[in-house]
């Protein structure tokens, strides 16, 4: 403690580095979205809300946002709807578990491209295996061109977001359940409480911080997830599974378009830190308990 | 009468089945496509005739796996060497000292977590194009650095904290100076920690796509992500045997070392983050 600089030159070489890969280009990202950025031949410099004017006057765009706003949504959701069971079923004693364990952790170990990549090629149309297993079921009997239409795509990738969300979500679930004691369970079957009651009088409400957590974090990390889209389909066809993310690379490296692809990127900057603050206001209330 | 333990075995995988075919579904293609034969790859049966074992080996030379395997080590090592080394002593000073600025430092984390590199991928691409760094391996390991800080510092903390001062009092109360209590008594107790959460962030830059599809623009430069995307991406005929052989081996030893290190992310983020 004789040092009284020393916590801060500790911290600083963290907080530069960040603030040159991270804050540098939300200053430069600033810049273009609010100045003319060399297409309409204009000079005037700042050029103010135009480049947002412009995103919302595009259908791809509203497109786009309406459509991250269901997939954030089915998946967030699907993932709480599978994984609360799952964590049950897990915490509970039986012959297997651990394997159990290690296979509904799986999909978090592999990369989302590679997990993209493997679907893309067995939800082939002709050759998949997707298909070849439905028939050889007598589940289906023609082929399904899954990723020809968005009517088959986008359901499908949402599926495959729900499958690689699920084993973090159980796992936040797993650490909310192990912190509830087991004498509640024994004292509520003592007052003759069945299973379906325990769950709804004790596991849930106890488990309720663990939920809303897992919400805001699976929102962050779906919102900004972009390989599974990209992998797949890149958006296509015909624009009909964009979403925000994939539209915003489309705008930055196909079509050129700076200055919108700028405006988009401050658009999702903005919507983060609203569900960042909700994390923190979350987080510290239960730091506070 | 059946014992409970087994009723309550058969209930639980009855009703965990569908999940886990569902996980295990594209394991079975990934390995199944990468040891059939050329020739019956795109016809739809699902077992191969032999196992074509050749095909890894065929892929390696084909497919440049060599370099791209060596370009994404290259880049985690980078990233992870780095993240550590900066990391250690910012999440010493969050762990052992009160300062003004504490609180903020840790919000700023949490915020700069949330940033994921999409977000600024344009942003991204003209900083390193203003420094003529695109293209450069050695720029993508920066990158994958600084967004990687904030989980190893906050992985990091959440263990210092759990080491009790005593240790580092007694060594100061013995006439060691701070640097060589840190180096003697403190660091070696945070050995397994710092390894964690070194295997994490490279498992984080090992598995980074997006990054690298916008920095990396030639074959020489491509990790493997992108070249195993490359194989895929706007190609009439994709050699699917060489693919999926290519995955499962860029996936394997990864998803091996991340199920076994599992539990130790969870025990590091449950220390700081779901208290």
């Amino acid at each position: 403690m004789h040092n009284r600089a020393l916590p801060y030159l500790l911290t600083l070489p963290s907080l530069i580095l960040a603030a040159v890969v991270i804050f540098w280009p939300v200053v430069d990202l600033i810049q273009i979205a609010t100045h003319d950025v060399s297409r309409f031949g204009q000079l005037r410099d700042f050029s103010g809300l135009d480049n947002f004017a412009a995103l919302v006057a595009d259908p791809d765009f509203i497109k786009a946002l309406l459509r991250t706003g269901v997939w954030t949504a089915a998946v967030v959701g699907g993932a709480l709807l599978v994984s609360i069971p799952v964590a049950v079923i897990l915490n509970t004693d039986f012959y297997g578990r651990s394997l159990a364990r290690v296979i509904v952790m799986l999909p978090w170990a592999v990369s989302l491209t590679m997990t993209a990549i493997v679907w893309r090629w067995a939800l082939n149309g002709e050759s998949g295996m997707l298909n070849s297993a439905l028939r050889g079921l007598g589940l289906a009997d023609h082929n399904i061109q899954w990723l020809a239409s968005a009517a088959t795509a986008f359901p499908m990738q949402i599926m495959i977001g729900i499958l690689v969300t699920v084993p973090f979500t159980t796992t936040i679930f797993l650490g909310g359940l192990s912190s509830i004691p087991d004498d509640l369970y024994e004292a509520a079957a003592l007052e003759g409480a069945g299973p379906v009651q325990q769950f709804r009088r004790i596991t849930f409400p106890l488990l309720k911080p663990f939920v809303n957590i897992a919400i805001v974090l699976n929102t962050i990390y779906v919102f900004n997830s972009f390989p599974i889209i990209w992998v797949m389909t890149q958006g296509g066809p015909a624009n009909s599974t964009d979403i925000l993310v994939t539209h915003l690379y489309k705008l930055a490296f196909r079509i050129g378009k700076l200055g919108e692809a700028s405006a988009v990127s401050l658009v999702m900057l903005a919507i983060l830190l609203v569900f960042t603050a909700i994390y923190i206001r979350l987080a510290m209330r239960g730091e506070r308990a | 009468m059946i014992a409970p333990k087994l009723k309550r075995t058969i209930i639980a995988w009855g009703l965990l089945a569908p999940l886990v075919v569902v996980t295990l579904f594209p394991f079975a293609v990934m390995f199944l496509t990468a040891v059939k034969p050329a020739q019956e790859v795109l016809t739809p049966s699902w077992w191969p005739s032999e196992f074509r074992w050749r095909n890894f080996y065929d892929m390696w030379v084909q497919a440049g796996f060599g370099r791209a395997l060596f370009n994404s080590l290259y880049v985690s090592v980078i990233a992870t060497v780095g993240a550590i080394v900066i990391s250690i002593p910012a999440a010493y000073a969050m762990s052992r000292f009160r300062f003004a600025g504490h609180g903020a430092f840790r919000q700023f984390l949490l915020v700069s977590q949330m940033i994921s590199p999409i977000v600024l991928v344009l942003g991204l691409f003209r900083l390193l194009a203003s420094f003529g760094l695109v293209e450069s391996l050695n720029a993508v390991g920066g990158v994958y650095m600084a967004f990687n800080i904030a989980f190893t510092v906050w992985m990091l903390q959440s263990y210092f904290d759990t080491i009790p001062r005593d240790l580092e009092e007694a060594s100061w109360m013995e006439g060691g100076s701070r640097w060589l209590t840190l180096r003697k008594v403190f660091l070696p107790l945070c050995v397994p920690a710092i390894a964690v959460t070194a295997i994490f962030t490279f498992i984080n830059a090992w598995n980074e796509f997006v990054v690298a599809l916008t920095m990396l623009r030639s074959q020489e430069s491509y990790t493997l992500p992108i070249q195993v995307f490359s194989l895929v991406a706007g190609r009439y005929t994709v050699e699917w045997h060489y693919v999926m052989a290519a995955t499962l081996v860029a996936t394997v030893p990864v998803a091996i070392l991340f199920v076994w290190l599992q539990r130790y992310l969870v025990r590091g983020l449950a220390l700081g983050a779901v208290k």
